[in-house]
């Protein structure tokens, strides 16, 4: 058990970068996995999927909400590890998994987009400021690169 | 809503990327339509094995135990009980319930909540009381790689012997015939690839000699409820000598 809390924390602080940000986004998400325990149905997707879903959507919601220190200037951006943890969760991806595959088939800006969304939790404004291309044109990408995903894996 | 416009709500919704408000939409519409929720699922499903590329990070020290206070806490998206309703004959419960969260936050402690996520997760630590019968799962090789134990209630426990080699987008899923010259019955999903108990509802008393077996089926399970895919392991149960 202690080894899916690892885990948990390792996705969390993936998307909020830092450890102690992470360490709250894992409680609070245990927390409401407690008080909707109740609500969990095993024919809607299977156990763990709902608890990384309530902990992803836990660190969304520190990561777009006003209240919080976090650095958005430009300087302050740490483009290498970003880009770093996009390839690594991509290289990390079994060769045997189908998503894998599909995601080759992408080309790289697209996959990149579609990673920094799932992984680092970026907005469409994000991935277009750091592309420094127009938001328009970023979303209409990921769009395309969505239903080419959902046709290569249906 | 197209079809084409709901799937990619739908997978703006797993990636992060759709409004508070159009995940709320998304999230009210899986409530009330099945097929919805399903196909929602089934991106979930689609992109989860990016949450197995994270790091796994030690859990720091009082980890458990600083969560623990924090689940006896009331809720705070209840709604209150509005201040000046409360006529002379009501006990004021709030200065009691704290004093009872104090004691219950001493005598909690992390492992509740450990036990609770590692419920969740398909661990179970509660048994079939005294097994009615008891089967062990052979795979084509005659290997064992299961132990099936189920009580008069036909809660089961399933314990794997070997760590399966789940392929991608497929689930265990645990069967048995409670008639010989019946159809198989799903007792339930391996969803997490391991061992658990299984319960089910309106089944006979399982019987000496009833058929158990694992199959690989697609993730979300059977769709014609039927055992559709390889067989990991079957076995006939027996009676326990006791």
């Amino acid at each position: 058990m202690t080894a899916e809390g690892g885990r948990m924390l390792g996705v969390a602080r993936r998307m909020l970068g830092r450890i102690d940000l992470a360490e709250d986004a894992v409680q609070e998400a245990l927390v409401l996995v407690w008080r909707r325990a109740h609500q969990f149905d095993e024919s809607r997707g299977s156990a763990k999927g709902w608890l990384y879903t309530i902990l992803r959507n836990r660190c969304l919601t520190m990561l777009r909400s006003e209240d919080r220190e976090m650095p958005t200037e430009p300087q302050a951006i740490d483009r290498a590890s970003e880009g770093a943890l996009v390839d690594a969760a991509f290289d990390r991806l079994p060769t045997t998994a189908d998503l894998r595959g599909c995601l080759e088939g992408l080309d790289e800006a697209t996959r990149r987009a579609i990673l920094s969304s799932y992984v680092l939790g970026h907005s469409h404004g994000e991935i277009a400021g750091r592309l420094a291309t127009p938001l328009g044109t970023v979303k209409a990408r990921i769009r395309r690169g969505l239903l080419k995903l959902r046709e290569c894996l249906s | 809503m197209t079809e084409r416009s709901l799937d990619l709500l739908i997978d703006e919704v797993v990636l992060g990327l759709a409004s508070e408000a159009d995940t709320a939409r998304l999230e009210e519409l899986a409530a009330r339509d099945p097929e919805v929720a399903a196909r929602l699922a089934r991106a979930r499903d689609r992109f989860a094995p990016l949450d197995e590329t994270a790091e796994e990070h030690p859990l720091p020290d009082g980890f458990w135990e600083r969560l623990a206070p924090r689940l006896d806490l009331p809720d705070e998206t209840s709604p209150r009980p509005e201040p000046g309703t409360a006529g002379a004959e009501v006990i004021e419960l709030a200065p009691l319930r704290a004093r009872l969260n104090r004691w219950r936050s001493a005598a909690v402690t992390g492992i509740a909540a450990s036990l609770l996520l590692a419920g969740l997760l398909g661990w179970s630590l509660l048994s079939p009381s005294d097994p009615l019968v008891v089967a062990v799962l052979l795979d084509d090789r005659g290997e064992a790689i299961a132990l099936v134990e189920s009580g008069p209630d036909n809660t089961t426990r399933v314990t794997l012997l070997e760590r399966p080699d789940v392929p991608t987008g497929q689930v265990m899923q645990v069967w048995t015939k409670p008639e010989e010259d019946g159809p198989p019955v799903s007792l339930g999903l391996l969803s997490t690839g391991l061992s658990r108990v299984l319960s089910i509802e309106g089944l006979p008393e399982p019987h000496p000699a009833q058929l158990y077996e694992i199959t690989f089926e697609p993730a979300g399970g059977s769709p014609t409820n039927l055992p559709t895919g390889p067989i990991l392991g079957k076995g006939l149960a027996k009676a326990p000598v006791t």
